[in-house]
């Protein structure tokens, strides 16, 4: 079960779901409320008008003659409006008119509880006054034309000690003539029968846009300050902007029922000026969303709402007068925008360059709704829709703004793995390459082992064998010295497993093992080895290779003596002499001509060979008795790679 | 004492060898030498273990590679047994590996498999004595084996000093001279001549140092034994 829950809220459409699933509860609840709500409505009115010039106040008492005078009208009942009213922009020389309605209430009873009228909507353009059997009981004290005629009106009915329900309400209207005066039902009942009506009026009319505009404000300067230190993203600055603008266009919904603190012009020039504003900048930020500029139409859309901006400043058109043509202008670069936005998020694949492109062509309609009702040409009851449009457009812009900042998480945290995968990969090719390198080098070592060995095996063991085996052959076994023959090679391989172990740089270890191996021959021979090592330094080159090298060059030497001298005594002396070692083998017997030797010529040549190869020299010295041979060596050389 | 017995009767020598034609060799060899007689063969681990449950003789020779077992458990077991046996190692290269790890098991010396018979009988006979042949690189792994940094550096002198106490024995200057000598390629009368000591000193020495490879291995055993807190 949780999992099966933990697996639905995973899915993509599900905040959709929930948003539009809280919508409609919240929408039904309204309804519930509204059906449960009472009061009396009051729909059959006389209406009499008269003309006049500028704004009176309103008389203490309404007139007796209203009841009977004008004409029967059924509220809401709003005149058709004129397009373009008045161009005088004096409040003392305006043409105005006053507007009456005269409703008679039906009989309630008299249980002195506190009665209250509600009044959905009115829309004066001008001042209002309600009487109650001819006494004035409410009045507009805010500012002629911006006087929260958007806020419904809950009103007491004043209870005094003759009070009693009033039979007869009348309702005074002085606006421009041509505009304003249209008038809404009325409804008369105790506070639990409206008060339900007039909340929700109120909230959804009042508290909803008013909220919204807030809070976008709020995450606006947020946005603003986020843009101050990250200056190359416009898209936040734009975000501010638009939060203003919104904001200063909302302004007109929730305030005017008390004294604005600017003038009416200049209150109408904010609320007209600054929907062109939000067009510009809802386009601009459209592009920035999808990624492609348009300085064209951008341009152009500038130049209207400069030029629009300019035209409706206060003294040159008043824009509360001439709200309906400015408004159409407004419509048409509103459509084009949207349109535009449309084509180019296809064009460029942004969805949310597309959510808000459709937004404002949503919103283009219902300002053609809105505008309907602002001439009057819809029921004065209805609402005006693109209040409610713009606080889609609040949510849509948080939508998008959350979006970004999800995706910004998401692209660090992706980009933190991302880096570690690169790392992990990084080393792991690290590891494999040098794996390789080993590999190799271990090959490359392996195989010149197998070389070393081979060829010392080619050269020594190897021949020797071989020729004992001819010899075998050809029956010629009383020559040989089998004996002989086969102890050279159980030293030969001596020397070989010698060879494998390190010497660790000490030559005289080395030599000390040839020594070792070589001493019993020696001895058989009848030979004295007079044993001569003096310090040597550590050979820092002297590897496996190369100790080889040396104790089959040594071996030679001494097999050499063994063989051809006929000598009694064998000096071996070890010495370092400047950057060089000496390692002599000197004998006292028959002398020794290395070029003149016959069966030494391919011993010699594989000892000049191997001394050349581990970068030694060999040199036979003259001596008065004997024969000496010299193994220089280097102290330290330059490693060449093994060849 | 040895000499004595040595002149009236002759040394009794055992082979632990599956090797036939060594064991000829080493017949021969023995025959030639009336002062030596042998006493045992064993061409197998098990049959070496029965071999040691007899009167022990003089001196042995083992053979590293057994069909059955290796000759280096049957050292150890001979040496327990056989206290007053001079143990040898049968080896033909006198690898410092093998040679080590027989020392360590108690043998004090070695045999050349290749050596000429003559050389084999007088090896016999010198071991008995109280010869013992270190190759030059059995000597560096000695060295490098007693040498005081050469245990792990990081347990610290407090665990040295420990090791101290533990009975872990080290070698002395003398001796450690010798060793050294005896890299550099010196024979035993070079050495003795050169350390101003007789040779039978450096035999001596020799002897000891073998001896306290034996005990080294043995004492750091039980010391990291403890140390593992397995005793």
């Amino acid at each position: 079960m949780a999992s099966s829950r933990l697996a639905l809220t995973q899915h993509r459409w599900f905040p959709w779901v929930a948003w539009v699933l809280a919508g409609l509860v919240a929408l039904g609840v309204a309804f519930v409320i509204e059906s449960r709500s009472g009061g009396h409505r009051l729909t059959a009115a006389r209406m009499t008008t008269s003309d006049t010039t500028g704004y009176q106040l309103p008389p203490a008492t309404s007139p007796e003659s209203l009841r009977t005078s004008g004409r029967a009208v059924t509220m809401p009942h709003a005149p058709a409006p004129v397009f373009a009213p008045t161009a005088e922009t004096s409040p003392q020389k305006i043409a105005t008119r006053v507007t009456w309605y005269s409703l008679s209430v039906p009989p309630l009873p008299d249980d002195g509880r506190q009665l209250y009228l509600y009044i959905p909507r009115w829309k004066s353009d001008g001042s209002l006054a309600v009487y109650a059997d001819g006494h004035l009981i409410h009045q507009s004290h805010a500012n002629l034309q911006w006087n929260g005629s958007n806020e419904p009106l809950l009103i007491k009915v004043p209870r005094t000690d003759v009070s009693h329900p009033p039979h007869r309400l009348d309702i005074r209207m002085q606006h421009v003539r041509g505009i304003g005066g249209a008038f809404s039902s009325v409804w008369i009942g105790t506070y639990r029968q409206l008060a339900p009506r007039y909340t929700i009026r109120e909230i959804l009319q009042v508290q909803l846009t008013s909220f919204s505009s807030f809070a976008f404000l709020a995450t606006g300067v947020f946005a603003f300050f986020v843009w101050l230190t990250r200056r190359n993203e416009p898209i936040y600055l734009l975000y501010f902007l638009t939060s203003a603008l919104v904001f200063l266009r909302m302004l007109h919904t929730f305030v005017g029922v008390h004294p604005l603190i600017i003038s009416d012009a200049w209150f109408g020039w904010l609320t007209v000026a600054s929907p062109y504003w939000m067009i510009v900048v809802l386009h601009l930020f459209v592009a920035e969303l999808h990624g492609k500029r348009q300085p064209w139409l951008t341009g152009a859309a500038l130049l209207v709402s400069i030029v629009s901006t300019i035209a409706t400043l206060p003294g040159l058109i008043d824009p509360t007068l001439m709200s309906a043509p400015v408004y159409v202008n407004l419509l048409i670069l509103g459509v084009v925008v949207a349109f535009n936005g449309v084509r180019q998020s296809v064009r460029f694949k942004s969805r949310d360059a597309m959510l808000l492109s459709i937004w404002c062509l949503i919103t283009v309609v219902s300002g053609i709704y809105d505008l309907g009702l602002q001439q009057n040409l819809i029921s004065i009851e209805s609402v005006f829709v693109s209040n409610f449009t713009g606080v889609g457009f609040t949510l849509l812009f948080w939508y998008i703004m959350f979006g970004r900042y999800i995706e910004a998480l998401e692209t660090a945290t992706q980009a933190k793995a991302d880096l570690a995968r690169r790392l992990a990969q990084r080393e792991a090719e690290l590891t494999a390459s040098h794996a390789k390198l080993r590999e190799v080098e271990r090959r490359e070592l392996l195989h010149q082992e197998r070389q070393r060995l081979m060829q010392d095996m080619h050269d020594g063991l190897g021949s020797t064998l071989v020729g004992a085996l001819r010899a075998f052959e050809g029956g010629k076994t009383a020559e040989l010295d089998t004996v002989g023959i086969l102890r050279g090679c159980i030293d030969d391989l001596k020397l070989t497993i010698d060879s494998m172990e390190p010497v660790e740089t000490d030559l005289l270890l080395l030599l000390a093992t040839l020594r070792f191996r070589l001493q019993p021959r020696l001895e058989a021979a009848g030979v004295k080895l007079v044993w001569d090592a003096g310090e040597v330094p550590p050979l820092e080159w002297l590897d496996q290779r190369h100790a080889l090298h040396i104790l089959r060059i040594m071996q030679e030497a001494i097999a050499n003596v063994l063989k051809h001298s006929g000598a009694k005594t064998l000096t071996v002396s070890v010495r370092a002499e400047g950057d060089q070692v000496l390692v002599r083998v000197q004998d006292d017997g028959r002398g020794f001509e290395p070029a003149g030797l016959p069966a030494g010529g391919r011993g010699l040549a594989n000892q000049l060979s191997r001394a050349e190869a581990i970068g030694g020299a060999i040199r036979w010295e003259e001596t008065q008795r004997g024969s000496s041979l010299a193994l220089a060596l280097p102290v330290s050389k330059v490693r060449r790679p093994l060849s | 004492m040895s000499m004595e017995a040595a002149s009236t009767t002759p040394l009794k020598v055992a082979l632990v060898e599956d090797d036939a034609a060594f064991q000829q060799a080493f017949r021969n060899a023995l025959a030639a030498a009336p002062d030596l007689s042998m006493v045992g063969v064993a061409a197998t681990a098990a049959e070496a273990r029965v071999m040691l449950g007899e009167a022990p003789c003089d001196v042995l020779v083992v053979d590293l590679g057994l069909p059955d077992g290796s000759g280096v458990d049957i050292i150890g077991e001979a040496h327990g047994r056989w206290p007053g046996c001079a143990i040898m190692v049968a080896t033909t290269f006198a690898d410092e590996r093998h040679v080590i790890a027989s020392i360590e098991a108690g043998a004090s010396g070695y045999l050349l498999k290749d050596s000429p018979l003559p050389t084999i009988a007088e090896d016999i006979r010198v071991l008995h004595a109280g010869g013992s042949p270190i190759s030059p690189r059995i000597a560096r792994q000695v060295l490098m084996r007693f040498r005081p940094d050469e245990k792990p550096a990081e347990e610290g002198s407090a665990d040295a000093e420990a090791a101290e106490k533990s009975g872990i024995p080290s070698l002395s200057e003398r001796e450690k001279e010798t060793l050294q000598l005896i890299t550099r390629g010196f024979s035993f009368e070079e050495i003795a001549e050169l350390m101003g000591v007789s040779r039978n000193t450096v035999l001596t020495f020799v002897r000891r140092i073998y001896a306290k490879l034996e005990v080294r291995s043995k004492t750091e055993a039980v010391f990291e034994a403890r140390a593992y807190g397995l005793l």
